[in-house]
């Protein structure tokens, strides 16, 4: 995981199976989202105890629409990669970090897959921002809590931060951080910035 | 069953699960019986246990979520769903649900994540 190019290279084939310890009781996760190559595998690579793992869904939609060309009402059928994670939390509680393409032909896959999620992690490359437009606006339509992720890839442009969040339109409670994919401490720094908001948040909802 | 086959062949045609509630992070691991399998006797008609599902008891000994068993079987996850969802309910395997589904706050929740991942930082 040296350079940007491999920020999509297919995760390892599994080399056998990591069990969890028989006292864990449940899982919990966290999505890691946006658009092609811009490091969701290897920020799920940094963070995780297991090599990271690829599974598929194969996502079946009526073709109807504006994609429907034919008029024969035919399905299309559609095979989404998402590279995965696992970070042991406690003897109790695992932590799933599924990398989950941001595109808008990948949507019919987000109800089941944000189902449950503490939030979203969503990253964004400073050379190309307008390829996360999509995804930031449909974390916003679902209410999924999350965070935008500024990849710093070595000739990442840098911006004032309310340059950068107007230029993304997100609102100000959407916190902006930025780490570098391939380093784990950057990544765990990441992830805990995301959690300690998340609970900030839900304290400020209890209040009356 | 050798070689590749169509992923609704190996679920009898079917894409749902029988279970709606089994998430991608649901853990999953085989009940202790005789080889791990129900008796006979306890399968519904149209369920026979097929290689796949003998191959998700023979992985699932120890728990490993929904998603890993996708990965590890080089099945797709709607599949596996299917198949989990079979031997849950033959209560062949126990399956762990997500954990935000009422039983803990998610403030308290939070918090434990948050001490966890500051633990292994």
């Amino acid at each position: 995981m040296a350079s940007a190019n491999s920020a999509e290279a297919p995760a390892s084939r599994p080399s056998g199976p990591q069990y969890l310890p028989s006292s864990v009781q449940g899982a919990v996760k966290i999505l890691v989202t946006g658009p092609f190559g811009v490091g969701k595998t290897t920020l799920v690579g940094s963070l995780s105890e297991i090599t990271p793992l690829r599974t598929e869904e194969t996502m079946t939609a009526a073709s109807s629409g504006v994609d429907d060309l034919t008029g024969r009402g035919d399905k299309t059928t559609t095979t989404v990669a998402l590279d995965f994670g696992r970070i042991t939390l406690n003897s109790r509680l695992a932590l799933y970090l599924f990398g989950t393409p941001g595109q808008q032909r990948f949507w019919p896959l987000w109800d089941d897959l944000s189902r449950g999620a503490l939030g979203a992690i969503a990253m964004v490359d400073l050379r190309r921002p307008d390829e996360s437009f999509d995804v930031l606006g449909r974390l916003e339509e679902q209410r999924i809590p999350f965070a935008v992720a500024v990849n710093t890839f070595p000739d990442t442009p840098s911006y004032p931060e309310e340059e950068l969040r107007s230029a993304l339109d997100v609102l100000p409670e959407v916190p902006i951080l930025y780490c570098d994919a391939r380093d784990r401490r950057q990544s765990y720094d990441l992830l805990i910035d995301f959690v300690d908001h998340l609970h900030r948040s839900s304290l400020l909802e209890l209040q009356p | 069953m050798n070689g590749p086959v169509r992923p609704y062949v190996i679920t009898g045609g079917r894409s749902r699960p029988t279970r709606t509630d089994l998430a991608i992070e649901s853990l999953v691991s085989a009940l202790p019986g005789p080889l791990g399998l129900p008796e006979p006797p306890a399968l519904p008609e149209h369920v026979l246990l097929n290689r796949e599902h003998r191959r998700i008891l023979g992985l699932c000994h120890s728990l490993l979520s929904v998603a890993e068993v996708a990965a590890h079987l080089g099945l797709p996850l709607g599949v596996v769903k299917v198949l989990v969802g079979d031997l849950w309910d033959l209560g062949a395997v126990q399956v762990l649900p997500p954990v935000p589904q009422a039983e803990r706050l998610p403030t308290t929740l939070l918090e434990e994540v948050l001490v966890g991942l500051r633990q292994l930082r």
